[in-house]
């Protein structure tokens, strides 16, 4: 990506996706451990693992990247890209651990989409959400035994394109507010200028 | 340089701004309720009901929208009373819609656009006492209604939502200082002190 002011969009959205990804680390680890269903079953015992190595991996990520933000040294876009990119896959791969239709770590999307649409540009944003979309709706279409399974599929689809649309709408409102901004600025001090 | 304005102008001018977020987020949610009104209706009487809300709910959206369009967009209390109603409204579904009610319903998670709608546009007290005030109303509509109990698994799935619906608000919040900051920075006036060393870019980089 050559566009400074979207690279710097970038920069500075990793913040926000840096923090959504240590919130998914730490619930979803405290989350895994917490068993309350089934604690010695060989099912059980294979989602705590998955759940725990996923996670870590993320986790060992993550922290790579955080120290990219505390040296001021954002990373590459396309770490970046591709970090996001594997919080949609953790979470699928969740869910889909978990039973599909049935498992609650969906609501781990909202976070992750909000993140990326504050940061990516639309047709990222476009093509990330498109894939959460589809990677959710692959996963628990086998579940869906009933009307209102399909209902409460589609509202959660419906709400994942909600979430990303309504975050990168006000990223494009700031980036507007900030170049008329600047370019107040610079009227302001060509006035100056020519007193 | 001196920014001219106060933090109260300021924050007037995000509001004027940034109420088109909420809006968008409303029609998603009434885009959701003309779904479910269609397709969930029983009977003629419940399906009479629903209409007549989300026609409500649509009307006033398309007056919301239609003065924002005008460059006529609510000031902070009207915004504010909205999307308040907004949170009554999800609670009232997530209450009595048909189907699953209480802890069990699954249309909580409309809660999630109107968190992220108001918490990027609202100051960051006003935002946290809209994200708590949402996940009160949830977690209180959820531990009355039949069907909750205090079982590992029901408790441990109410927090893991509480804790989305907070990250969602805390989340926004934080974009809202940061873009804030930029702006700030267009203008040539220099960031909060709070927020500065965190979202500075490097000499290299700005």
């Amino acid at each position: 990506m050559s566009d400074p002011q979207a690279s710097e969009d970038l920069a500075l959205g990793q913040y926000v996706v840096v923090t959504a990804r240590w919130i998914l680390v730490a619930a979803g680890l405290v989350l895994s451990l917490w068993v309350t269903t089934d604690p010695g079953s060989q099912r059980t015992l294979q989602q705590v693992q998955i759940s725990f190595v996923v996670l870590t991996l993320l986790a060992f990520g993550n922290f790579y990247l955080n120290l990219q933000l505390l040296r001021k040294r954002p990373a590459l876009d396309v770490v970046a890209y591709g970090a996001s990119a594997a919080d949609l896959i953790v979470i699928t791969v969740l869910i889909a651990a978990q039973g599909g239709l049935t498992s609650n770590v969906y609501i781990f999307y909202f976070p992750a989409l909000l993140a990326i649409s504050v940061a990516f540009s639309r047709s990222s944003t476009v093509v990330y959400t498109a894939f959460a979309i589809l990677a959710y709706a692959s996963t628990v279409s086998a579940g869906i035994a009933s009307t209102f399974d399909s209902q409460t599929v589609v509202t959660r689809l419906v709400m994942f394109a909600a979430v990303a649309f309504c975050g990168h709408m006000y990223f494009a409102i700031e980036h507007d507010r900030r170049r008329d901004a600047a370019r107040a600025r610079e009227q302001t001090t060509a006035a100056l200028g020519q007193r | 340089m001196q920014d001219i304005r106060t933090p109260e102008q300021e924050a007037a001018e995000d509001i004027f701004f940034g109420q088109l977020v909420i809006i968008w987020a409303r029609w998603a949610v009434i885009a959701v309720g003309i779904m479910l009104v269609a397709w969930a209706a029983s009977d003629l009487g419940t399906l009479t009901l629903n209409i007549v809300l989300v026609v409500a709910l649509m009307v006033m959206n398309f007056f919301l929208h239609g003065a924002y369009t005008l460059e006529k967009p609510q000031n902070r209390g009207v915004v504010t009373v909205v999307s308040l109603l907004d949170l009554a409204v999800v609670t009232l579904i997530v209450a009595f819609w048909p189907g699953k009610q209480g802890f069990a319903s699954p249309f909580f998670i409309l809660y999630y656009p109107f968190i992220l709608a108001f918490s990027l546009v609202f100051p960051r007290r006003v935002a946290a006492l809209y994200t708590l005030a949402a996940i009160a109303a949830y977690v209180a509509v959820s531990t009355l209604a039949p069907g909750f109990d205090l079982s590992a698994e029901h408790v441990k799935t109410l927090l893991m939502r509480a804790i989305t619906l907070a990250a969602t608000g805390g989340l926004a919040t934080y974009y809202w200082r940061i873009q804030r900051d930029r702006r700030r920075a267009a203008l040539g006036v220099s960031p909060t002190r709070a927020t500065a060393p965190k979202t500075k870019l490097s000499p290299a980089q700005s």
